[in-house]
């Protein structure tokens, strides 16, 4: 793995969506006038034909996408989380999850990573598709992981929710690092772990940065980082879970069924009496502002997993504090 | 243009009749339900699958999932469901459910909740395309649903692509739950919306067997989609229905089922 402050890269999807659109004829690309914000703007000026704009009109996109995906058609449809979710989600459920059709929704700008406020904050939307039979759930943490989710959520049958981070993406894996969409991944701190933080997405930085500042107050945490949180791989978590005093789960999203709720299913189903921390959006709508004014003021921040961590362990010592990277220009550092 | 064993027009009013009888006989399994969109919509039925439909071919969709008896009574009709399996509609576990589904046979796409078959349908038309296929696309709408907005989202978007493959009939029945379409809203004028949409529009009288199947022979490359817009009456001219009967959920006894069937069968004669 790599360090933060950790460089970025531009447009690892819409890269790979090209290249997989080359190999493979049946794949098309449907947007809602979010072209370059989602990246597509390649696939529209490489492989027009098979580019189609919909409009503002995420309803309509999400039944004509059925439409193409029985005619046989790989169909990803593209625009942010909030539109592609909240706006259709009975388009969802009737025209792509119970037909159980090949149409992947990408879904840009999770949780508070957006400035537009509550309009364009996805936070509910790793619960809305959760919810849906059929549907799988799969949030990468960074760019070499979103370069391979592309092909394998393509070679999935069946609808994906894919969750993507909008803009600058971090590269946090080495070159090497493989993404199994059937597994979640213990990154650090596998054997003899004090605690379990269970994170996803943008909060596997913040995750992998508080483990570090534990370790050095004595403290080991084990990072597992679940790129696919439905169907949710439970036997690697509740294996580390049942090791661990505590459970953190990490998620940019409200707490109410995601990550964290998907993680207590499987905690309590197993009977694992570990206590379970959800850090995450707590169940209140944000506001407009910057993603590190956002995530420090809702809780998202390095600082509240170990906080987490210290309160949940009833250590009788000054909570350590993490340090702060700063970023660069060009460069990420989890808040 | 459509297909090669097309019937004429005594035998496509003779098929409404009898999809009619057929969709009789279903409710009255229960004793209730949706008979009223079978009479109204008996002659689309009739002309789309009496050789409209290049069957095996062209791409039919049903929008409004309860009207399925039609697609049920008109595929059993045209030996393209085995006619014994209506005995079991809306039972418990049967295939043939009151509310289409995916477990419908026969139709490409059956929508159960309002306003996504047409969408469904442009989906259809734009693989077409893509393939250079020359398959027509038919999407079967009801009037009430023009009430949610993804169907002028997809009527502007079908338009906008120039989707002449594209066929949409409306069975404009003036019925829906909670009384005439009229009296919850206002979707007049009909034909001036779609026009203005950018569509071409047949407006034709809906039990007239000769004019539907006029409309939808009707073909422009390259002129847009084609929406035709059948006026019809939800009872289907039935005198036997008490004209005070909610023709959305019809409740059939004995006594008027039979009076359904005898005038029907005078029509057959």
């Amino acid at each position: 793995m790599r360090e933060p402050p950790y460089q970025t890269v531009l447009k690892p999807y819409g890269l790979a969506l090209v290249e997989l659109a080359r190999r493979r004829p049946e794949v098309v690309c449907l947007g809602a006038d979010l072209t370059r914000q989602t990246e597509t703007d390649l696939f529209r000026d490489e492989i027009a034909d098979r580019f189609i704009n919909i409009g503002m009109a995420e309803a309509n996109m999400l039944s004509v996408a059925g439409g193409l995906a029985r005619a046989g058609h790989v169909v990803f449809v593209n625009t942010f989380g909030v539109f592609c979710t909240r706006r259709c989600f009975d388009q969802i459920a009737m025209s792509v999850a119970y037909p159980n059709l090949n149409v992947k929704i990408v879904g840009f700008m999770p949780g508070l990573s957006s400035p537009g406020g509550p309009s364009h904050q996805a936070i509910e939307d790793v619960a809305l598709m959760r919810a849906l039979p059929n549907l799988t759930v799969v949030e990468p943490a960074d760019a070499v992981e979103t370069r391979q989710v592309v092909a394998a959520i393509a070679d999935r049958p069946g609808p994906v929710y894919l969750r993507l981070k909008r803009g600058e993406i971090p590269l946090i894996f080495d070159d090497d690092h493989r993404l199994d969409l059937g597994k979640a991944q213990i990154l650090t701190g596998g054997e003899g772990a004090d605690i379990c933080i269970v994170a996803s997405g943008m909060m596997v930085p913040a995750a992998l940065s508080a483990a570090r500042t534990l370790a050095e107050n004595g403290v080991t945490a084990a990072v597992i980082n679940v790129p696919v949180i439905k169907p949710l791989d439970g036997t690697t978590i509740a294996a580390m879970a049942r090791r661990s005093r505590i459970v953190i789960t990490a998620e940019n999203h409200t707490i109410v069924g995601g990550l964290g709720s998907a993680v207590a299913e499987t905690l309590a189903e197993a009977g694992i009496a570990a206590p379970l921390r959800r850090i995450g959006i707590a169940d209140t709508f944000a506001e407009a502002g910057s993603r590190e004014y956002l995530f420090a003021k809702y809780g998202l921040g390095t600082q509240d997993i170990i906080e987490a961590a210290w309160r949940g362990l009833a250590i009788n010592r000054p909570i350590p504090v993490a340090p702060v990277v700063a970023a660069s220009p060009g460069a990420y550092a989890p808040v | 243009m459509g297909d090669a064993h097309a019937l004429d027009a005594l035998n496509l009013r003779r098929l409404a009749t009898r999809i009619r009888m057929r969709a009789t006989d279903m409710i009255a399994i229960q004793g209730f339900g949706y008979l009223g969109q079978a009479l109204s919509s008996a002659e689309s039925f009739a002309v789309l699958f009496g050789g409209a439909m290049r069957l095996g071919h062209d791409r039919f969709v049903l929008s409004p999932g309860h009207y399925v008896i039609s697609l049920y009574a008109a595929a059993a009709e045209t030996g393209r469901l085995d006619p014994a399996k209506l005995a079991d509609y809306g039972k418990d576990g049967a295939e043939l459910e009151a509310i289409g589904s995916e477990r419908t046979p026969v139709a490409d796409l059956v929508c159960g909740s309002l306003g996504q078959g047409l969408s469904g349908a442009i989906g259809f038309a734009l693989a077409a395309q893509l393939a250079g296929e020359d398959r027509r696309v038919f999407a079967f709408l009801s009037d009430g649903e023009m009430e949610e907005g993804q169907v002028w989202e997809a009527a502007m978007f079908a338009a906008h692509r120039r989707l002449d493959r594209l066929v949409v009939v409306i069975d404009a029945n003036n019925s829906q739950v909670d009384g005439p379409v009229t009296s919850v809203t206002t979707l007049e004028p009909l034909a001036e919306k779609w026009r203005a949409f950018g569509w071409r529009v047949a407006e034709v009288d809906g039990h007239d067997v000769e004019a539907l199947r006029r409309a939808f022979a009707t073909r422009h490359e390259s002129a847009g989609p084609l929406v035709v817009i059948a006026r019809t009456e939800i009872l289907g001219g039935l005198r036997t229905i008490p004209p005070t009967v909610d023709g959305h959920f019809i409740k059939l006894d004995g006594a008027l089922r039979a009076a359904i069937l005898h005038e029907l069968e005078a029509a057959l004669a």
